[in-house]
């Protein structure tokens, strides 16, 4: 008796540590790690769900695998070939709400982007990795426009990147030229492995525009189902 | 012979010959027409031999040119190579910065 006691109570004794250590946890922790948990749980918005199904249902990625940047949740969703999850993270994007690039943007330098042209465009994106200046591979999301998608580049520390990525509200992610920024360990471990060979699609998500204007393929979806 | 083919071959005989001397050119006539004949092989001919020259000028010239387009062709294949080499050089100089 005296045993199944002590059991007992030795149980109760274990299970409260970690509940106590959860307790004290977010009272510790930095705004890093904190910024890191609620990020952790990414939830796919209702739009970013419907894409996803489309293009695992259409095959619209041609076995290819591919990324949904959902800009109004600063979001990444990382799919292999087959339409499944693979990874989620935050992003970095264009400081300026929009949905097009302005013509003849991919021409400038950093320095002659004014504040309306920093807009990461909408679509859908064949990306490739690429050699881009200064030697350095990125993954070209649209040549054209000088979109692509990498890890925080070393630039600016006024403009807190990466503390920006970490945070859990999602109006300071908007801070980049156009590009994407994604997280380091992201992009090393899963995105750079899995599109280095072919490459992938990249479907960014609107701003502004309805889904339909920037898929137009949703509309089949959407009669199909 | 029956006693009325007799009588009739003769009859036969100045037919066939009249026929036959009708039929025959004059020494005169067919030289006439040999002559025609004559004149205008030898039109045709210096034609000909005409055309030979030009054939042969052009076939001549077009030798030549063929030769300055092979050669035209090496030095562009050359110019090429150089210009692939400088435009590389210069992307490489150049890259494309992404918008960060």
């Amino acid at each position: 008796m005296k045993k199944v006691l002590l059991a007992v109570a030795g149980t109760a004794l274990m299970a409260a540590i970690p509940l106590r250590a959860a307790e004290i946890a977010p009272a510790e922790a930095s705004a890093e790690k904190v910024g890191k948990e609620a990020r952790g749980a990414m939830v796919r918005s209702a739009d970013a769900s419907r894409v996803a199904d489309w293009v695992a249902a259409s095959g619209d990625n041609r076995k290819l695998p591919y990324i949904i940047i959902d800009k109004k949740a600063a979001a990444l969703f990382l799919f292999d070939s087959k339409g499944k999850v693979l990874g989620a993270g935050p992003v970095l994007i264009g400081k300026m709400l929009g949905d097009d690039a302005t013509p003849g943007v991919g021409a400038k330098s950093l320095a002659e982007i004014g504040p309306a042209e920093k807009t990461t465009p909408a679509g859908r994106f064949l990306a490739k990795f690429g050699v881009a200046a200064g030697r350095t591979r990125v993954l070209w999301v649209d040549y054209a426009t000088s979109v692509a998608l990498h890890p925080i580049p070393p630039g600016n520390p006024k403009e807190r990147r990466r503390a920006r990525m970490l945070s859990p509200t999602i109006e300071d992610n908007r801070i980049t030229f156009g590009c994407i920024n994604v997280p380091k360990a992201l992009y090393g471990s899963k995105i750079s492995p899995l599109f280095g060979k072919k490459g992938g699609y990249v479907y960014i998500l609107p701003d502004i525009k309805p889904m339909e204007a920037v898929f137009p393929r949703l509309y089949v979806h959407g009669a199909m189902n | 012979m029956s006693p009325s083919m007799i009588k009739i071959a003769p009859l036969a005989l100045v037919v066939v010959g009249s026929l036959g001397l009708g039929g025959c050119a004059t020494k005169g006539f067919v030289r006439e027409q040999v002559g025609a004949v004559n004149q205008r092989v030898d039109a045709l001919d210096s034609r000909l031999q005409a055309t030979d020259g030009t054939a042969k000028q052009a076939l001549a010239e077009a030798q030549a040119a063929s030769g300055q387009a092979q050669q035209n062709a090496q030095r562009l294949d050359q110019l090429g190579a150089r210009v692939d080499s400088v435009e590389q050089q210069q992307q490489a100089a150049q890259r494309k910065r992404p918008r960060n």
